[in-house]
């Protein structure tokens, strides 16, 4: 896809060592660990990890509506150069949408099934500033002409939509108050290819228009291949790499990169896609080391004592790993079947 | 909706017809001789037949059930054997009274219960939380006629606030005319049975919302409207709380049947003259023409009730389309 220009531009939004822990019956999960990410006004960043590895907490906290179990425990959420943690409730809560709005995930049971589409686009736009009723039905329509919804249908229900609709229907509200960045958790999973693909042209088209910025969440490589500018993956609750898309998924600097790409269907080849063994770690106890070691085939007896920083390569990548160095050589290895069994052997072992 | 709304219409008289034919067969099943009652056995045997005639107690039970359906079909309520009135005289002015005292307070059982149910729940795990359930399991729990005997213990007798019982103080008003609504002695004796009888039944109402709003409470419109910076209070009264209101109205027929069967306890306790008390009399006495007609009477109430909230239903969840 299209490179942005002003990708080294004053990030929009910043975010600086940010520490999430949920309170569980356990103790307390470390679900973000040291977060720190910037976005580029009008840049598309897609954040890639597994169910549980704290992508979509991550939003949550940027939003700042988390659940009460959650606590930011550190760190700053920088937009447009305040920083939200710090300031007020309310100073928080008018960045919301108006700001930064949010495309969420399952778009059947994140409309109110009992309010009409318009009157739940209207109460975001009039939370934030007041507009004539006139006006105010005259933008819901142009939002469902942009996202290509027929304009008479303003004042259906949630039920009355398709899910590609209804989809289309969260991102026109998304884009309500012409928000700088709009945070997109997951949303074409309950979607079949095909209606999926519209989505995200749409999102594309429109981002070169309106000119927001994207951080894009999901689990699928594929999609954040095709529609982001730059990646970020995460595994357990901490950034394990980070840089352009194209350059870390062509050369991985993290094993756990490595494996996620080998779950890329490829076309036209024979070929298998291969899983990580094991599951992902214990985030109330962590073991310590490397968040990844227990499932890595390359880990050696440092990476299950100390925990790798997230060391920069070149400028604008970064990688969590103590055998960085070495991934082109390991990167050959990580295409094969039994480097990633022998981890689940070991994994499985008594 | 034209057709879904014939078929319900239907229903409504198929049932209201069930229950003219059952409290006609059922009473005369009861074991006593109404005659007994109404015809003095002292009388010349000629005199006593002459009297059965008058009635149509001679007829076979078949031909008194036809003529009963045919007086209906004009509403003609019959005769009460007591009084010798027209049953719907004695009803009309009983039905204002209960009226007057159960939809007030059934009115304002539901509003509390949903508001202070809706507030709880959404401040779940709090100590008021706590404290609100437990006293309302205890209420709802206890007898609805021992709170009304230990609030007249309490207010009535011991604090003397309020009368013990009756709908306005005895004597003042001989005859039973619209003026007496209209003065502080009603509003004085309406008080006591309208707040123990709000209080029992707000504790369904509330209990119910709580527990539906606390599942509301993690849906994800619920999340995606905070995210749109709506204040918490938006939240609440706009998505969490109107989302929730679906299942109480689904109850609310079933309620109507409970404020119905309380209105019989809280009259006969609280000495009001009301439709509750006068079935409650009609029954002992073994008037067949007097319970048959407020039988019939609360049975309109709640199958109409019962239509409305479905109607109603329809309003507050669009997702159900009537067919």
């Amino acid at each position: 896809m299209h490179q942005r220009s002003n990708i080294n531009a004053e990030p929009v939004l910043h975010i600086k060592g940010l520490d999430l822990s949920y309170a569980t019956a356990h103790g307390r999960a470390a679900a973000l660990t040291n977060i720190s990410l910037s976005l580029a006004p009008g840049e598309s960043l897609g954040l890639v990890g597994e169910s549980g590895c704290g992508k979509s907490t991550l939003l949550k906290a940027i939003m700042g509506v988390m659940p009460s179990n959650a606590a930011i425990e550190g760190g700053q959420v920088i937009f447009k150069g305040a920083d939200l943690v710090a300031g007020s409730k309310e100073a928080w809560r008018k960045a919301r949408w108006a700001g930064i709005s949010m495309i969420a995930q399952s778009a059947l049971n994140a409309l109110n099934p009992v309010r009409r589409i318009s009157a739940q686009i209207a109460e975001a736009i009039l939370t934030h500033k007041s507009m004539p009723k006139s006006e105010l039905r005259a933008r819901i329509c142009h939002l469902f002409e942009i996202v290509g919804v027929d304009p008479e249908r303003i004042d259906d229900y949630p039920h009355q939509f398709s899910g590609g609709m209804r989809q289309r229907v969260l991102i026109a509200m998304a884009l309500a108050l012409e928000p700088s960045v709009v945070l997109a958790d997951e949303p074409t999973t309950a979607l079949d290819v095909i209606v999926q693909d519209q989505i995200f042209n749409r999102l594309r088209a429109l981002r070169d228009e309106l000119d927001f910025a994207i951080l894009l969440v999901t689990h699928d490589l594929a999609v954040v291949i095709e529609n982001c500018d730059r990646i970020v993956v995460m595994y357990g609750g901490m950034i394990v790499e980070t840089g352009p898309t194209r350059e870390v998924v062509r050369a991985p600097s993290h094993p756990y990169t490595l494996g996620l790409r080998n779950a890329l269907p490829r076309l036209g080849v024979d070929y298998e896609p291969i899983a990580i063994p094991g599951r992902p770690p214990d985030l109330v106890d962590p073991a310590p080391g490397c968040r990844f070691a227990a499932r890595c085939p390359f880990a050696l007896p440092v990476c299950r004592v100390v925990t790798p920083d997230l060391l920069p390569s070149t400028p604008d990548r970064a990688a969590r790993c103590h055998r960085a160095g070495e991934m082109e050589t390991l990167a050959s290895l990580a295409g094969k079947v039994e480097t990633w069994n022998r981890v689940g052997d070991l994994a499985n072992a008594p | 909706m034209g057709r879904y709304l014939a078929t319900r219409l239907s229903h409504v008289v198929i049932t209201l017809f069930a229950m003219m034919t059952l409290t006609f067969f059922l009473f005369r099943l009861l074991p006593g001789d109404p005659t007994a009652m109404v015809i003095s056995p002292a009388l010349d045997p000629a005199a006593q037949e002459a009297m059965r005639v008058r009635f149509g107690l001679d007829r076979p039970l078949v031909e008194q059930y036809f003529v009963y359906l045919a007086n209906l079909a004009r509403f003609d309520f019959g005769y009460s054997f007591r009084t010798s009135g027209p049953v719907w005289d004695l009803i009309q002015g009983r039905l204002v009274n209960t009226l007057l005292l159960i939809l007030p307070s059934m009115t304002a059982a539901y509003a509390i219960g949903a508001f202070l149910g809706a507030y709880i729940g959404w401040h779940r795990g709090s100590r008021t939380e706590a404290g609100v359930i437990l006293v309302a399991t205890i209420l709802q729990s206890a007898p609805l006629f021992w709170l009304s005997m230990l609030a007249i213990l309490f207010f009535s007798i011991k604090l003397d606030l309020f009368p013990t019982g009756h709908i306005v103080s005895p004597g003042s008003f001989p005859e039973q005319t619209w003026r007496m609504y209209l003065t502080w002695d009603f509003l004085h004796h309406l008080a006591l049975p309208f707040m123990v009888n709000t209080l029992y039944q707000l504790c369904f109402p509330l209990l119910l919302m709580r527990s539906t709003m606390l599942s509301t409470v993690g849906e994800d419109f619920i999340e995606l409207a905070r995210m749109k910076g709506l204040t918490e209070r938006q939240v609440l009264f706009r998505h969490a709380m109107p989302t929730s209101l679906l299942p109480l109205a689904t109850t609310l027929p079933m309620i109507l049947g409970w404020a119905v069967a309380g209105s019989v306890v809280i009259e006969t306790i609280f000495s009001w003259p009301g439709l509750g008390l006068l079935m409650v009399e009609a029954v002992t006495q073994a008037d067949y023409p007097l319970v048959q007609g407020a039988f019939l009477l609360i049975a309109v109430l709640t199958v109409t009730g019962t239509f409305v909230a479905d109607m109603l239903y329809g309003m507050l969840d669009p997702r159900i389309v009537y067919r």
